[in-house]
Parts: C-alpha cells; sequence; structure tokens
C-alpha cells in the first residue's frame, strides 16, 4: 500500500499520514490475530493464575461489556432524592410528580440513544425496566445495581468534575461482587455501573430538554446522561471531534450533536459512537457493517522503538482513524498498537483494526494516523497497564509465559502505515 | 501580490474564528469542566511537584479508591507535610476492576506537579483530575525538565480539517511552568486580599 504524506516538511513528532482505502477490497485485509485494536472501549486482562475455567484460558485484553445474553439483563434504577437547596436539576414542570416525570423521561430518552443503533444487540430489549428508588446514597458498587445519582456528594467529585461513572467488571468468570448478587458468566463482565453528577453546587445546574431554554445557564441533562451512560455500557473517551464519547461536551445551554427523535433514537451519536457500540455488542446478522481495516503503524526509523521491554515492533499507542470519504465524517477511531492472539500476551507490534465499517463498493475511507509519541500519552497509557498486561510486578506469582509489560512512549516518531497482508 | 496577501490575512482570520468558535462551544466536559491554570491555582488549596511512592486500592463505602502515597519535593502553593495521600476514584481489588475514566494513574517513582484539594474522605484529590497533573520528564533533546498536561494527551481528530490536534500545556520547560503557577498564584491571592 502506498503512503502519502500531507506535509513532508512538518515536525517529524507530529506528523500525519492518510491512506486512502476501498472498503470493496478489504476483505482481503481480514486481521490476522484473534482481536487486535480496543477502539475507545475498556478492556481487561484475566487473572491468569486461576483455572482456564476461571480465567478463560487466555491473557488477551477482553473488552468490558454488560451480559446480554437474556432480555432485561441490564438492571436500572435512579434515585428520585434530589437536592432543592441549591437545585441541581431544573425542569419546566413544578410539581414534584411531574419533575420526577420529566426526569425519568430525559433518562429513559438517554438510554434509547444506545439503545437505537442498528447493528447492535443492545436494544431496549436488554434493559430491564427503569426503576425508581428514594434512597440517597443509591450509588454503591456492591449492589449489582446500574444506578443513577443528582444528590450523592460522592468524595470523588472535585473543582471541575460535572460528572462521572464507575464501571466494575470482573477479571474472572464465577465473581460476585457480594454475597447474593449473580456471578460474571465472562471475563470483562460489568458487574455494576453507577453514574453520578455533581450535586450542591451552586454554579453548576442540569436542566432537561423542556427547561434548557429557559435556564441557558444550565447544563443539558440529556447530553450529560447520554455521555456517562456510554461509559456504563463499556466505553472510554474518544479522541474523535463530535462524536458523545468526546470528553468536553457542549457548554450551558448547548446540546450534544441533535437531538433524538421517534425515526432517529440514536441521532445525537456520531458514527465512531455507533461503530464502537457495534464491536461492543454485535448483531451477527448485521450484513452492512462488516467492513474491516487493519495494519500497522510503523516508525520510518526502528531504531525509534523503545529498547525495553523486549519485543516492541511497532508504535504504541497511537491513534488511527477512518474517515468516510462520502460524507467527510469519521467512520470509527481507534487507540492502537497491539493486537493479541489466544492465548495471548498482548503484542506491542503497531497494529490496528477497524471493525464494523459499512462495506460496499460506495464504501471507500481514507485512514489518518497520530503516534502518540510523548511524555503527554503517560497519564492515559497508565491507566490502561494493567486493563492490556499484567505481569509479576502488578501481579505477584503471575505466570512467565502470560506476562507482558506496556512500553513507555519514546522517541517523537515519523511514521508509516502498513495494511496487513 | 498584495491582494492575495490579504486574501490569505482574511482567510486565516476567518479559520481562527471558526476555531475559537469549536471551542467555546466546548468550553465545558460532561466529567470534567475545562480549567484555566488561573482557575486551577484559584480552586487549590495546594500545589506541589511530587514524586509517588506507592499505590494501593481498597474498598471503602460500596467503591473502590486508589490512595497513591506522594512525597512532596516542592510546594509552590500552600502547606503540605513531606508526604500526603492523593485518593482517587477506582482500582483494582482482589477480581474486580473499577475504572473511571478522567482520572490520572501513577506508578512508583512517577514525578508530577499537582493541585490539589483536601478529600472530604481524608488526604488529597486532584483538582480537575487529568486536567490538574502535570508530568515531569526530561526531554531527551535539550536534557531539561519539562512538564506536560496530562488532559493534553488527548489528540483530538477534527475531521473538518482532516488533522490531529492537541491542547493544553505539552513539554513546557519546568522553570517557565513554575513561573506560571507562581504568577497565577500571586494574581489570585491580590484578588482574594
Amino acid at each position: 500500500m502506498s503512503v502519502r504524506r500531507h506535509r513532508p516538511g512538518c515536525k517529524v513528532s507530529r506528523l500525519r499520514t492518510a491512506v486512502s482505502l476501498s472498503v470493496a477490497s478489504l476483505f482481503l485485509l481480514q486481521i490476522t490475530a484473534a482481536y487486535t485494536g480496543a477502539y475507545d472501549l475498556g478492556t481487561i486482562v484475566a487473572d491468569m493464575t486461576q483455572a482456564p475455567e476461571r480465567s478463560g484460558g487466555t491473557s488477551c485484553p477482553q473488552l468490558t461489556r454488560f451480559d446480554i445474553s437474556t432480555p432485561g439483563s441490564i438492571n436500572r434504577q435512579w434515585s428520585t432524592s434530589l437536592s432543592t437547596s441549591p437545585a441541581t436539576i431544573l425542569t419546566a414542570e413544578i410539581t414534584t410528580d411531574g419533575q420526577i416525570n420529566e426526569i425519568q423521561n430525559a433518562i429513559q430518552e438517554s438510554l434509547a440513544v444506545w439503545t437505537g443503533v442498528s447493528g447492535s444487540l443492545l436494544t431496549p430489549a436488554s434493559l430491564g425496566p427503569l426503576q425508581q428508588t428514594s434512597l440517597t446514597g443509591a450509588c454503591s458498587s456492591t449492589d449489582g445495581l446500574n444506578s443513577i445519582c443528582f444528590d450523592q456528594n460522592d468524595p470523588g467529585f472535585t473543582l471541575g468534575v460535572l460528572a462521572f461513572t464507575r464501571v466494575v467488571s470482573a477479571d474472572t468468570i464465577g465473581q460476585q461482587l457480594s454475597p447474593g448478587t449473580p456471578p460474571s458468566t465472562f471475563v470483562g463482565e460489568i458487574l455494576d455501573a453507577d453514574t453520578l453528577l455533581v450535586p450542591n453546587d451552586p454554579n453548576t445546574t442540569f436542566a432537561t430538554p423542556a427547561a434548557l431554554a429557559s435556564h441557558p445557564d444550565s447544563y443539558d441533562l440529556e447530553s450529560i446522561l447520554t455521555h456517562e451512560l456510554g461509559h456504563s455500557f463499556g466505553f472510554n473517551h474518544s479522541g474523535v471531534w463530535g462524536a458523545m464519547m468526546f470528553p468536553f461536551a457542549p457548554s450551558p445551554g448547548h446540546v450534544a450533536g441533535t437531538r433524538p427523535t421517534a425515526l432517529a433514537p440514536d441521532a445525537p451519536l456520531s458514527d465512531d459512537d455507533r461503530t464502537g457500540l457495534r464491536v461492543l455488542y454485535p448483531d451477527p446478522s448485521d450484513s452492512v457493517h462488516i467492513g474491516a481495516i487493519s495494519g500497522r503503524v510503523l516508525p520510518a526509523n526502528p531504531l525509534a522503538l523503545p529498547i525495553s521491554p523486549i519485543g516492541v515492533t511497532g508504535i504504541f499507542p497511537a491513534q488511527v482513524v477512518a474517515l468516510n470519504d462520502a460524507t467527510g465524517t469519521v467512520a470509527a477511531a481507534v487507540t492502537a498498537g497491539w493486537s493479541c492472539g489466544d492465548p495471548g500476551p498482548a503484542q506491542f507490534d503497531g497494529s490496528f483494526s477497524l471493525q464494523r465499517l459499512a462495506a460496499g463498493s460506495a464504501q471507500s475511507y481514507r485512514i489518518y494516523a497520530e503516534p502518540l509519541d510523548g511524555p503527554v500519552t503517560l497519564g492515559r497509557v497508565i491507566g490502561n497497564m494493567t486493563s492490556l498486561c499484567r505481569n509479576s510486578t502488578s501481579d505477584p506469582e503471575w505466570p512467565a509465559q502470560y506476562a507482558c509489560t506496556v512500553p513507555a512512549p519514546a522517541a517523537p516518531f515519523s511514521a508509516r502505515v502498513r495494511a496487513s497482508p | 501580490m498584495r491582494k492575495r496577501i490579504a486574501r490569505q490575512f482574511i482567510f486565516l482570520l476567518f479559520a481562527a474564528l471558526v476555531f475559537s468558535t469549536l471551542f467555546v462551544a466546548a468550553g465545558r466536559a460532561t466529567t470534567l469542566a475545562r480549567l484555566s491554570l488561573e482557575q486551577l491555582a484559584a480552586g487549590s488549596a495546594a500545589v506541589a511537584r511530587v514524586r509517588c511512592t506507592g499505590v494501593s486500592s481498597r474498598w471503602e463505602n460500596g467503591s473502590i479508591w486508589t490512595l497513591v502515597e506522594m512525597n512532596v519535593l516542592e510546594t509552590m502553593k500552600g502547606n503540605l507535610p513531606q508526604n500526603i495521600t492523593v485518593r482517587l476514584p477506582g482500582g483494582r481489588v482482589g477480581h474486580l476492576t473499577a475504572a473511571v475514566d478522567g482520572t490520572p494513574r501513577f506508578a512508583p517513582g512517577t514525578q508530577a506537579i499537582l493541585f490539589l484539594q483536601p478529600s472530604r474522605a481524608g488526604g488529597f484529590t486532584i483538582a480537575g483530575w487529568v486536567e490538574g497533573t502535570f508530568r515531569i520528564s526530561r526531554d531527551p533533546r535539550t536534557g531539561g525538565e519539562t512538564v506536560t498536561q496530562d488532559s493534553s494527551a488527548f489528540a483530538t481528530f477534527d475531521a473538518a480539517a482532516r488533522a490531529f490536534r492537541t491542547e493544553g500545556i505539552r513539554r513546557m520547560p519546568v522553570n517557565v511552568f513554575r513561573a506560571r503557577v507562581a504568577a497565577a498564584v500571586a494574581r489570585n491571592d491580590g484578588r482574594t486580599r
């Protein structure tokens, strides 16, 4: 595959590379490893000190996601405890019942955004009924209840934190949160996901869609919830401008994307969000999103690769983006640079794989890659250390054959992209 | 020639306007509000250069917390003991991992400049999480120490411009950053006096 450098004279550390590919010809580029890349989805490595029936027998990173094999298996509740002085949630209705209904509608619509994506098995039927609780401290990671709290003043809140979602997943099969809660059925299963919005902050309020116009200094509750629910379903932040999972949402008074409608419940999402959801919860009967683009991001000078740990043969991490040539929109983006074939561990070979893309003769994509090549990446990558690799440092008694170490970002790279054979 | 330069200037002005409009529209975060250095300095009880000496996670009050032991090397605002504990949501205990996107993670030996707030649960927390975390590393070319804001790790792809870009503080010499923090703290002190 030829590579066209956009700006040959630009700084080496900020080099962009682009490759134009046609998905019609991409069936030849099927991934060779069992799994590569991760979009911006959470991953976890099984505890390989356990027996295979508990670990699943592979140290390849597994996606963190809900078990949706049974209808209604994702339970949901929200706490109707609302701070009033100062108010956190602003509604158009002023009666208590009216306020509760309005907030509940916003939650339902935010959930429907994610269950309205075609080509994914996450559907309205995957969710249990939305329950209410009057408990103020309903967002506990030990109860196995996926809760939304508007009045829980968690010590996690600090300056600038508007909302966060705490997602608890298991690294073994058969793991319980606490006695009485259902055990995990696969490695990476999300057992509890709680969303908290900052309460009692006189400078921070959230308004329902009906109330936003009259409260332009408030954040749009539906946009905030939709983003946070994306985390609860297994998403990390996306590096794509305009994606729902982009970490920065609209300023107060503004809406992320467009409002959902009955005909387009997933309207607020970008294609990057939709593609990620299709990877997380794929629908085997989907005949549209069956394309894949894979390859490697390599340094022009192999000597630029880190010496330690041994075996690093490509750039890690790198951000790889597939731009739809026809629409000019981002079809998918991944934080990549590794691959894994069972039984693992992960290999840092610069691999990327963009999966679940719309395929067909009319579909063509342009690939952009950005090596994340400076100390800037440390903070983000360190969080991924235990989600891609485990070893005797992170886990005493860890079997050597399943051990790997996430390489530290090396010197600034000059990169080229190469498609898989 | 002049016309061409004028056209280029108008184009650049227009591009700058579009760019700044986009940033204003996305001025706050779903999980994090975008904070300036002045806001971080004003909202923090202390600013310090620290070195991570240990990390552990445990259950507390129904959720998993990570406690990071830090050795204070230099204080730029406030008064701190020689050793502090920084508390962050999330972590791994046994076979369960609690993930909270947007929190910084530390490994022993890591050095950083942190904007700290007292935590109601004891110890300190970091203002703005990744926004209030500035990693220290050594520039391989100059050998000098630089700081890079964790939140600037996010290389953003802008489909309209078909380009990646980053925000925040990246590879700024420590001395320059220290001076900027001192100025921000002084400005805030002047306002609150």
